[in-house]
């Protein structure tokens, strides 16, 4: 391989059930992330509609981590990556509910033909692209013009770790010149398909660009423990959060 | 110190041309239709599905994805003949996957024992307690559990990864594969895709956004509405070049260069002018080192949707100009996350074979896609083949293939 190239951070957005930004880097129990309020982070209403939690979660985390580097916007939009761990998104089975009700047959059973009559022209017509696990580079990339490489890994907690490793690559190896590397997940609520596990909301995204200090090795050496659950299960975010947590808490303390 | 190159030793595939890889290969050569008629009260008129008995798996008893790509990964370790040769610290797994299957009866199961006694909803603090129980869910759910499986498999204790990018998923993860072995990270990635969206609601998905073809597939044709349905997997084994020949493998095809992209345009939307997926070819021929002469074919991701094709026919003759370019969408359906895996594979068979495969259902070319419709198979010597993968959602993928003995690699 040719030499790489030192990956510094640039930005971090954070968002956990210990609070957003510099707050979550607190102490926390699992649950929502506090206060937060898509709104305040998206400001298509329309785009709004179709993201589920983990998807506002990851945007919102995108743009904050934007945030902290002014200069951002001269990167060239082909040269800006990004590279996000994520769930597939559990649809709202109410979504569904019309037309699985107007297909309810004999006996309680799904009746085929009245689903093709009478139900599927009750569901909306993108219904589809809300369970899109991709949709965090879809929204996001959209709103940044974030048009350079990109991968979505949907490996459960390993998903945010690929995310992270990938991404600092895509800077080290020069095939971008940005790269916003994360990921995001919502289980609060979803206690009981984890067997009582406690769960929690969160996203965090680094902002990586070329330079100094290089974190690389940190970086791999961080994400090669075991991955803390102090702020509960948090999916594809557990170590975008844990990463970012240890970085946010680093640069306050100097 | 230069990066190794890498070539593709074993290949399988179930798709509806067949079980195996021969099969797919024939299929394609001799532009065999694959897609048959439907009988449903669905607005489906045909399907692509695989035309044989699948018994389910024991291990993913409802995941009729699960059964073809175990079935694919078979055949791949044995073409490769490289079963007892890994060496799992430089094994590689990489699988890009669609959303989970949902048959009548899970639906039955799942959903209607929650509705609430008055129609207004569902008790979803009770169907969670129940997925919760259920043998199979959430487990049913989990994209990555045949990545896993396959490493268990394998033994592989390389980078693991299981891309999600809709229709570039499997396009993606054999990106990945490469870029492991380049940076000698593994000697060996195995690499695909795995997807079969033929139940309700996978229909549904497409029914409702207006993308299914209430005909037949027809691409880069002007009469073209949409896609047909398809299943199918394909797994295909990376290997550094000087491993697989120490070893006495005659590897099928050289896997060149790979290149991914986003549109940045519209979740819902492809770029209307394939500003895109044109990036993500030129990364890919930048990264093979080839210019866009170089270039003898393209197998396009073309679905035969109205927009899609536009864009990607604008994208091909920005980036390489005038070539011949085919998709086996009409012949194959629309394999979804599998779809980058099986068509390379196609590609593969092309290369070994000296064709190109045809284009069917394309009848007429849309004067808005100024490409070189191949619309049945035909003879030609490739050395050098590009493969497009466009996922809903903007992420776009491209592959280099070429042939073993060409100039190129």
């Amino acid at each position: 391989m040719a030499d790489l190239r030192s990956v510094r951070v640039a930005g971090i957005g954070l968002l956990c059930p210990a609070g957003i930004g510099a707050q979550g880097m607190g102490g926390g129990v699992p649950g929502p992330v506090p206060g937060f309020r898509a709104r305040d982070h998206v400001a298509d209403r329309k785009s709004l509609k179709l993201m589920t939690t983990a998807v506002r979660l990851g945007v919102a985390a995108i743009q904050l981590a934007l945030g902290e580097d002014p200069g951002w916007t001269e990167v060239p939009p082909d040269r800006r990556g990004l590279f996000v761990g994520a769930s597939p998104q559990p649809g709202d089975p109410e979504d569904l509910r019309p037309a699985l009700e107007a297909a309810l047959g004999e006996e309680g059973r799904f009746d085929m033909g009245r689903f093709a009559r009478e139900g599927y022209p009750l569901i909306h017509p993108l219904w589809l692209v809300r369970g899109l696990s991709n949709n965090i580079i879809g929204f996001a990339s959209a709103i940044h013009d974030l048009q350079g490489v990109n991968m979505n890994y949907c490996d459960g907690v390993d998903g945010g770790r690929s995310a992270l490793r990938e991404g600092a690559l895509a800077i080290a190896e020069d095939r971008a010149d940005l790269v916003l590397a994360g990921g995001a997940d919502a289980w609060a609520g979803a206690e009981s398909l984890l067997g009582g596990r406690p769960c929690g909301d969160g996203a965090a995204f680094i902002l990586l660009r070329p330079g100094t200090p290089c974190i690389r090795e940190e970086l791999e050496a961080l994400i090669d423990r075991e991955p803390p659950e102090k702020l509960g299960f948090l999916g594809s975010a557990t170590w975008p959060v844990a990463l970012a947590r240890t970085w946010l808490g680093r640069d306050r303390a100097t | 110190m230069s990066r190794p190159d890498v070539v593709i030793s074993g290949l399988g595939t179930v798709t509806a041309a067949g079980v195996g890889f021969s099969a797919l290969a024939e299929a394609m050569e001799t532009g065999r239709d694959c897609t048959r008629r439907v009988d449903t009260p669905l607005p489906v008129c045909a399907v692509a599905s695989v035309p044989v008995s699948l018994l389910p798996h024991r291990d993913f008893p409802d995941d009729r994805k699960a059964w073809l790509a175990l079935i694919a990964l078979e055949e791949a370790l044995e073409d490769a003949g490289i079963v007892g040769d890994l060496q799992p610290q430089r094994t590689s797994v990489f699988l890009g996957t669609g959303l989970s299957s949902v048959t009548p009866g899970e639906l039955e199961e799942d959903a209607y024992p929650h509705l609430l006694p008055d129609g207004t909803g569902f008790d979803v603090d009770a169907m969670r307690r129940d997925l919760a129980r259920d043998r199979a869910a959430p487990r049913r759910h989990d994209p990555s559990r045949v990545t896993a499986e396959f490493v268990r498999r394998l033994g592989a204790e390389g980078p693991v990864g299981t891309n999600f990018s809709a229709c570039a998923a499997s396009a993606q993860a054999i990106a990945e594969g490469l870029r492991t072995i380049q940076r000698g990270e593994a000697d060996v990635a195995v690499v695909g895709g795995h997807d079969s969206m033929i139940h309700p609601l996978g229909m549904l998905s497409f029914i409702v956004l207006g993308a299914l073809s209430p005909t037949s597939c027809r691409p880069f044709d002007r009469r073209r509405d949409g896609f047909l349905i398809g299943e199918g997997a394909a797994v295909l084994i990376l290997e550094r070049a000087d491993r697989a020949r120490a070893r006495g493998c005659i590897a099928r095809a050289r896997l060149l260069g790979a290149g991914t992209s986003a549109d940045a345009h519209a979740a819902t939307a492809p770029h209307p002018d394939g500003v895109g997926a044109a990036r993500a070819i030129e990364r890919a021929l930048r990264d093979a080192g080839l210019p866009p002469e170089a270039v003898d074919h393209v197998n396009a991701h073309a679905t035969g949707t109205p927009v899609g094709d536009v864009a990607e026919a604008l994208a091909v003759f920005r980036t390489i100009g005038e070539v011949p370019v085919s998709s086996v969408k009409g012949a194959l359906g629309h394999t979804i996350a599998a779809a980058g895996a099986i068509e390379a594979a196609v590609c593969v068979a092309g290369l070994q074979g000296g064709w190109m495969p045809g284009t069917t259902g394309f009848g007429d070319l849309d004067p808005s896609c100024p490409v070189e419709v191949v619309a049945a198979p035909r003879d030609a010597a490739l050395e050098v083949v590009v493969s497009n993968s466009f996922g809903f959602g903007g992420q776009n993928a491209a592959l280099v293939l070429g042939h073993m003995d060409g100039a190129h690699g």
